[in-house]
């Protein structure tokens, strides 16, 4: 079979450090499900070498100067027919990244894998109802965040001046 | 200089019984040196175990306080110049002492600390073999040395793995020890790192004196990874609230905190960094003092600590 005429399946992880072996069991099922497919993964330069060696088809590399924008772009001129996102875990918590670039490439169906849960397909519409439901906390979050963040700023300066100011001396 | 080897201990009995003789080995070559047992209130029969089988170790019953109070009651305790703080899974070389208790002859020597291998006798990949930092994010990001052609000479390193550390008792004292701020674990070893090179003086890393530690052995017995993961975050914050100094480093490091949380959602993983804040948050006015504390006895800025730590110049 032409390259032309296999389908592409997009494989998104953050690919850390020891996740190897979950994007290795991501792979093989993904080989299983569709023997012919091409897999393209998306990497930086430093995942990139690992993604390869576990034995990606393609690779899109971002970072370096690569904005999200390009590698959007990069992506949807595949046409994939799916796109495969592989979660840390618990469940499917997190991932928003990966979740909203695997929604702007554009592929119908998204698979979900996690570590120790069975793998779940999303339509596009489920995808982006989970998109905004994690777009909503991470605003929520941040917002919680500044407030914590802004009040031990005050304290800490506070209590610093009334200590006498930072004087660092040198040695 | 006579150096008081202390082995803090939790229900470690097993451990025990490898880590003590591995100590009282080293002590006795190095030449009158003594071992102490600081015991966390274990349940299990560590101190009756350490009676009858090594009646020459001096054990230290504590009530239950953790990891970092057991170690400065062991140090109170100690009547020597030097002493040593080690793990209960932490199995010295009968030759890692001598090392050790030369480069703290150096009068600015604050401590020194050891090579890290893996039980197999691989280079641990946790943290421990010539620590650096470098502020970046909301955190400071701390290094350590893989490469173990780099590993070969006694060098400056940011702070001693609390898990096999040598030093000076005074100034331990003199730093107030391990600062319960850190509790229950991780980050005070960092910490009393950072404040000695804050006060002028050096940590050194020696590779001669190796120990091998299955890093989180210990500390994988007692607690879920979820907790650990939490807990070393919430330090972690506190940790630049209390020793981050330098005005703007510590504005930018906020900024970032403030968005922290986010990276729950955003990248994944133990959702722990929101709730890790939150802790820290209510350690707040603790780490206020202890930052007022650290503003009158600092001699050095922060980059200039860091850069020293690493070996470089200020």
């Amino acid at each position: 079979m032409s390259d032309a005429a296999r389908k592409t399946v997009l494989l998104l992880t953050f690919a850390r450090r020891g996740e190897e072996e979950a994007i290795r069991q991501a792979m093989a099922a993904l080989r299983e499900a569709a023997p012919d497919a091409v897999i393209v993964a998306v990497g930086t330069p430093v995942s990139g070498p690992v993604l390869e060696h576990l034995g990606v088809d393609e690779l899109i590399i971002y970072g370096d100067g690569r904005g999200a924008r390009s590698v959007v772009r990069e992506a949807r001129a595949r046409r994939p027919a799916a796109a495969a996102v592989v979660y840390w875990g618990p469940g499917f918590a997190g991932h928003l990244k990966l979740e909203l670039l695997a929604l702007l490439s554009g592929p119908p169906r998204v698979l979900r894998l996690a570590p120790e849960t069975p793998v779940r397909a999303v339509g596009r519409s489920r995808l982006a109802l989970s998109v905004l439901a994690k777009v909503v906390t991470a605003i929520a979050l941040t917002a919680a965040g500044a407030l914590v963040c802004g009040t031990a700023l005050v304290c800490l300066r506070l209590r610093q001046a009334l200590a006498g100011g930072h004087r660092a001396p040198r040695a | 200089m006579k150096a008081t080897l202390i082995i803090i201990n939790h229900n470690g009995r097993d451990l025990l019984a490898q880590s003590a003789p591995a100590a009282l080995e080293a002590a006795r070559k190095a030449g009158g040196h003594t071992v102490t047992v600081a015991d966390d209130a274990s349940s299990d029969d560590s101190i009756e175990f350490l009676s009858k089988s090594f009646p020459e170790v001096k054990v230290l019953a504590l009530p239950k306080a953790g990891f970092g109070p057991a170690c400065n009651s062991g140090v109170e305790a100690a009547d020597t110049e030097a002493a040593l703080i080690l793990n209960n899974d932490a199995i010295v070389t009968p030759e890692f002492l001598e090392p050790l208790l030369e480069d703290l002859a150096e009068p600015d020597v604050f401590a020194v600390g050891c090579k890290f291998l893996n039980p197999d006798g691989s280079l641990t990949h946790a943290l421990g073999n010539r620590t650096s930092g470098t502020w970046q994010g909301p955190l400071l990001r701390l290094h350590h040395e893989t490469r173990p052609e780099m590993l070969k000479q006694t060098c400056p390193q940011l702070y001693p793995n609390g898990g096999a550390m040598a030093f000076w008792r005074e100034k331990w004292l003199a730093l107030g020890g391990f600062d319960p701020l850190f509790h229950p674990f991780y980050w005070e070893d960092v910490d009393i790192g950072y404040r000695a090179w804050a006060r002028g003086w050096r940590v050194l890393y020696e590779p001669r004196s190796v120990v091998y530690h299955d890093q989180g052995s210990t500390m994988g017995r007692f607690h879920r990874p979820a907790h650990i993961e939490l807990m070393s975050a919430k330090n972690a914050l506190l940790f630049t609230w209390k020793n981050l100094l330098d005005t703007h480093l510590f504005r930018r490091a906020l900024a970032a905190q403030a968005r922290w949380g986010a990276d729950d959602v955003l990248i994944g993983g133990l959702p722990h960094r929101t709730a890790a804040l939150w802790r820290a948050f209510r350690q707040l006015r603790q780490a206020g003092r202890a930052r007022a504390r650290e503003q009158r006895e600092r001699l050095r800025v922060d980059e200039e600590i860091l850069a020293l730590a690493s070996g470089g110049d200020a």
